[in-house]
């Protein structure tokens, strides 16, 4: 492992949000490394789009700091242009636009020409199990084809972050784990680092290699790692449930 | 109250429910239908004023088919006095289309203008056209310049506000989407921005363009000694009904003409909006 790869390529240090006077972040900090697959799980209200906003440098923190691939994310808004890619919880599809052509939008952002952008495009459709679909309008596709795309779309740019707000929360129950399951494929076949938020437990239990369980306002009640070996062993899975359960307040949000 | 019809079909309540994916065999009904009733409604009018020519004199209804010759009398001999007036209906649109999209696009985008800018565009909706028609003759020697002044000044306003009103129904979820990948402000403009606004010119330009063919005909009756405008001036002031009626017809078709093919450009552009229908 390089130096570069064993420096956290996310990290916030005691970082607090406040909106008026209500503190949505308290004191937060963790670190993510290349190549990991972690959570933020919790209920609604505890702070999870807050500190995924401040991950995207849409907002700015209050106190402490918060990296991205190095750099303060707000601050330096553009430096993380093609360094980081965003899935939201709907799949914001622009619907003037094919399939491909909206999966080829980040690249053609980045500058690539429309051809090459549309190819690379092509083969992420596929990996996301779309061929056939690149023609189609947004209105043409059903929601899970939606978020496969918006996916696409995301990964397409070859981004070092994946930020994944959300994402599958809008699918029924089928759709969304089969989703789940593809998408957590194709991430750790390629390699990339994804911070995804989440207020289901069995969402986080089947994607992430690390848990982090926020209760409002946002700070770190627990933390669970999950090896791939972890991931098959039921009974284990039942425990960190239970645990987790336990730490957001005894029930499942949403 | 729900209830399902013997077809298969959902009814709720007193009203039907939109069907967003099934509208192109209705809308193909729908075209049929209208193209019908618009053969019937000029067939009828066709028949009235054959009818009312046979009781009144030549000069109050002549027969439609005085009208009909006077028409191809004009199309043969008039075609310059034509080509003008379309020509300036053309410069005149093509530049306020320019004009109003800029405009709706900075309202839309610089918050400390837009004020300034809404309030200049308001006023300038509020004055008649004929005060713009007399304003320009007395600022404007030149007909072209007159004529040009009139309908831009007419026109822009209905595209600055269109455009600015469809830049405020922009998604904020689409911003947010597409500046997670870091666009450059000239980015947002064409790959978000400018296909949005394209629905909203297309409307505008529906909308205005009869009002900017009467408009023009008007400005030409008052600014210009050339175009059709002058040319059913003179018809007026010879007593010749019939070229009147034959301008008139040859402006309501022409009419027909631009809006058809402004519908069949905008399906193409804009193929990829649900056509909704309601049964």
């Amino acid at each position: 492992m390089s130096a570069a790869q064993a420096s956290p390529l996310i990290a916030l240090a005691n970082v607090s949000k406040r909106f008026g006077g209500q503190l949505a972040v308290d004191r937060l900090s963790f670190e993510v490394r290349h190549g990991e697959i972690v959570a933020l799980l919790g209920k609604t209200g505890a702070g999870k789009s807050t500190v995924m906003n401040m991950l995207m440098g849409t907002i700015a923190c209050d106190e402490g700091g918060v990296r991205v691939a190095g750099v303060d994310p707000f601050r330096e808004f553009r430096a993380l242009k093609g360094k980081l890619a965003v899935s939201f919880q709907t799949d914001r599809l622009l619907p003037w636009r094919s399939a491909l052509d909206n999966a080829a939008l980040g690249l053609q952002i980045l500058g690539r020409p429309r051809a090459e952008a549309r190819r690379i495009a092509r083969e992420w459709l596929a990996r996301v199990k779309l061929e056939g679909a690149e023609d189609k309008y947004v209105h043409e596709l059903s929601g899970g084809m939606r978020q496969r795309v918006s996916l696409a779309r995301a990964l397409a740019v070859d981004p070092e972050i994946v930020l994944l707000d959300e994402s599958f929360s809008q699918l029924d129950h089928v759709t969304s784990q089969t989703l789940r399951r593809d998408f957590s494929q194709v991430v750790r076949q390629v390699g990339k680092t994804c911070v995804f938020v989440t207020h289901r437990i069995d969402d986080a239990l089947e994607m992430a290699d690390r848990i982090l369980v926020l209760a409002a306002p946002a700070r770190l009640a627990i933390e669970e790692h999950i090896s791939a070996e972890q991931r098959q062993d039921a009974a284990f899975l039942a425990q960190v449930h239970a645990r987790i359960a336990r730490a957001m307040g005894g029930e499942e949000a949403g | 109250m729900q209830q399902q019809e013997p077809g298969g079909k959902q009814v709720i309540g007193l009203f039907t429910r939109l069907r967003p994916h099934a509208g192109e065999p209705a809308a193909a009904g729908n075209a049929r239908r209208e193209m019908i009733a618009m053969v019937v409604v000029v067939a009828t009018l066709f028949a009235a004023m054959e009818v009312v020519s046979r009781f009144v004199p030549d000069y109050i209804m002549p027969s439609p088919l005085v009208v009909l010759k006077s028409l191809l009398e004009s199309l043969r001999t008039e075609q310059s006095h034509i080509w003008i007036t379309l020509a300036r209906l053309a410069a005149a649109v093509a530049f306020s289309m320019v004009v109003g999209i800029l405009l709706g696009l900075i309202m839309g985008t610089y918050a400390g203008i837009r004020p300034y800018l809404r309030s200049l565009i308001i006023i300038d909706t509020g004055i008649p056209a004929l005060s713009w028609m007399l304003i320009a003759v007395f600022w404007f020697k030149n007909p072209e310049a007159r004529i040009f002044f009139i309908l831009t000044l007419i026109l822009v306003p209905f595209y600055a506000l269109n455009v600015y009103d469809g830049m405020r129904a922009l998604s904020r979820d689409l911003v947010d989407m597409i500046e997670s990948f870091r666009p450059s402000r000239v980015q947002v403009l064409r790959y978000l921005v400018g296909p949005h606004i394209v629905p909203y010119v297309f409307l505008t330009t529906r909308s205005v363009i009869g009002y900017a063919i009467r408009m023009a005909i008007f400005a030409e009756l008052v600014a210009s000694a050339v175009g059709i405008g002058s040319r059913m001036s003179l018809a007026q002031s010879t007593f010749h009904i019939d070229q009147v009626l034959a301008w008139t017809i040859f402006l309501v078709v022409f009419n027909l003409v631009v809006q058809g093919a402004v519908a069949l450009l905008e399906r193409k552009l804009l193929k990829w909006r649900p056509e909704a229908s309601v049964r």
